[in-house]
């Protein structure tokens, strides 16, 4: 892919509908599960946070799609994982800060701390990178703030559904991040936003297809933190999590293909290799 | 509470992944079709898996070393050492690997389109190079280079897992290491991903004209490094 490809990336739902989509449902998913678990004194709720993680990656990879479609010269996954690099420090960043004795803030606010650093930081970048790198992407700076504010949302939402809970000293620190859970839910966060466009690129991409595969990736992420929230909630927890995630992929995987089918000029099997026989 | 010298530190270390990038022979997917020179994968691929072993020798390093009372000066250059020969071996393990597929699995001659002659062995490059592509392989020059690159890769990477490290002060500590090597590596994919950007994808190694791009990606790197050390600083600060 060469820098000088591309054009702005066009149909299907606007832009600011999956802004608000991904924003909001990705925060109400997060609050939601750490409200509702702690009100009923639980941890079967923390699905929800994967359910949070679903929107806030449909809005990065959407973000992603529109970005790459410029053409960044490096290939789609460095910007999934710059997204992941700046989400990862915005959000331990902002679910530690209410905690810490630098100011008193009530720990509630974590994930908004987070999300609010994680939109600077990306701003910075971005205007960094058309500034100082002349990489001359319209949307660059506006896209860079969208990616960073999906991956700390996708990242903080895979987290809770680890362990049902987003503060930092009482959740994240003994259930994520002295486990090492932290590194699957980096990569695979990364993965749920910068996969979608990479699988689907080329002049036939269509957002409907390419945001199937965004959700899809995310729920079988979903599967795979259920597994890993063994070891740090209850059995039943997690197995609401794994079924949840498991129904979530076998559906959109389903819409998947198709989608692939709809959009293919022709289907046609092309049967067995031929033997040796048979080539003489 | 936030130490002025640290988040210099550990913007230096940043700055130095940064440069670091633009040293390692990035083919991009042209070189994974042998038409260009090169390991055939993206930078970020490259660097992270460079800079991550690096980070790994590193905290292993820093396990050995340090003391209740922290990490000593000299034995600080001991474990940034530590991290970059563990980023050197790693990418050097990639590029002779690379190159024997290259070699003897495409059949390909490493070869550099970027200069007529290696600027180390002064073998004559152009009239190897086939036809219609940019060169393929590692060529020694390349092969130099990404050493370089993971030197400063590494030591980089090391520099600020040790500054955030003594930050949080208690290497016994699992919350805390976790912390620092996770903050580290996203520090670390941000400068190589910023640093990737400003090559556009595919550079050859320091004879490359992109190389010539650096000093944009120093100030980025810097910018972006400095706010990451802000933000990690009192944080690490403050893990109980």
């Amino acid at each position: 892919m060469s820098t000088a490809a591309g054009g702005p990336a066009s149909g299907g739902i606007s832009p600011n509908n999956i802004i608000v989509l991904g924003a909001v449902g990705g925060l109400a998913g997060i609050y939601l599960s750490f409200l509702l678990n702690q009100t009923m004194d639980t941890t079967i709720f923390s699905f929800l946070g994967g359910i949070g993680a679903i929107f806030a990656a449909v809005w990065g990879a959407d973000a992603v799609r529109r970005v790459c479609s410029y053409g960044l010269g490096t290939g789609v996954p460095s910007i999934g994982m710059l997204a992941l690099g700046m989400g990862i420090v915005a959000a331990m960043f902002g679910l530690a800060l209410p905690e810490s004795d630098l100011v008193t803030l009530p720990n509630f606010l974590g994930p908004i701390i987070s999300f609010i650093t994680a939109s600077i930081m990306g701003l910075i970048i971005g205007v960094m990178a058309n500034k100082i790198l002349k990489m001359n992407i319209p949307i660059m700076e506006k896209s860079m703030v969208e990616i960073a504010g999906a991956g700390t949302l996708v990242m903080i939402g895979l987290s809770v559904v680890i362990v049902g809970d987003f503060r930092f000293d009482e959740g994240m620190v003994p259930g994520v991040i002295t486990t090492g859970y932290i590194a699957l839910v980096f990569i695979g966060g990364a993965m749920a936003i910068l996969h979608p466009f990479n699988a689907c690129l080329g002049p036939d991409e269509k957002q409907y297809r390419t945001l199937t595969v965004g959700v899809e990736k995310t729920a079988l992420m979903m599967v795979l933190v259920g597994v890993a929230s063994l070891t740090e909630i209850n059995a039943i927890s997690s197995a609401v999590t794994i079924v949840v995630g498991l129904i979530i992929y076998v559906v959109y995987f389903k819409k998947f293909l198709e989608a692939t089918h709809h959009d293919a000029y022709l289907i046609t099997g092309t049967g067995l290799l031929p033997t040796e026989e048979e080539l003489e | 509470m936030i130490d002025p010298i640290t988040i210099v530190l550990i913007t230096l270390g940043g700055v130095l992944v940064g440069l670091g990038v633009h040293f390692i022979p990035v083919g991009g997917a042209p070189a994974a079709m042998a038409q260009a020179t090169g390991v055939g994968t993206g930078t970020v691929q490259l660097a992270a898996g460079a800079g991550l072993t690096g980070l790994i020798s590193a905290g292993f390093m820093y396990n050995e070393l340090a003391t209740s009372a922290g990490l000593s000066n000299s034995n600080m250059i001991l474990v940034m050492a530590s991290g970059a020969v563990g980023s050197m071996i790693m990418i050097t393990v990639t590029m002779f690997i690379g190159q024997l597929i290259y070699v003897y699995g495409v059949g390909v001659p490493p070869v550099s389109a970027k200069v007529k002659k290696d600027p180390i062995t002064g073998d004559v490059q152009d009239i190897y190079v086939s036809k219609g592509t940019e060169g393929h392989g590692v060529p020694t020059v390349s092969f130099v280079s990404g050493t370089i690159g993971g030197l400063l890769g590494g030591l980089g990477g090391s520099l600020i897992y040790i500054q955030l490290m003594n930050i949080g002060g208690d290497h016994t500590n699992s919350g805390i290491v976790a912390l620092a090597g996770i903050f580290a590596t996203g520090v670390f994919y941000v400068n190589s991903v910023i640093a990737s950007y400003n090559i556009g994808g595919t550079i050859e190694g320091f004879h490359d004209p992109k190389f010539k791009r650096v000093p944009k990606a120093i100030v980025s790197c810097l910018i972006a490094s400095l706010l990451c050390a802000i933000i990690a600083v009192p944080i690490m600060g403050g893990v109980s």
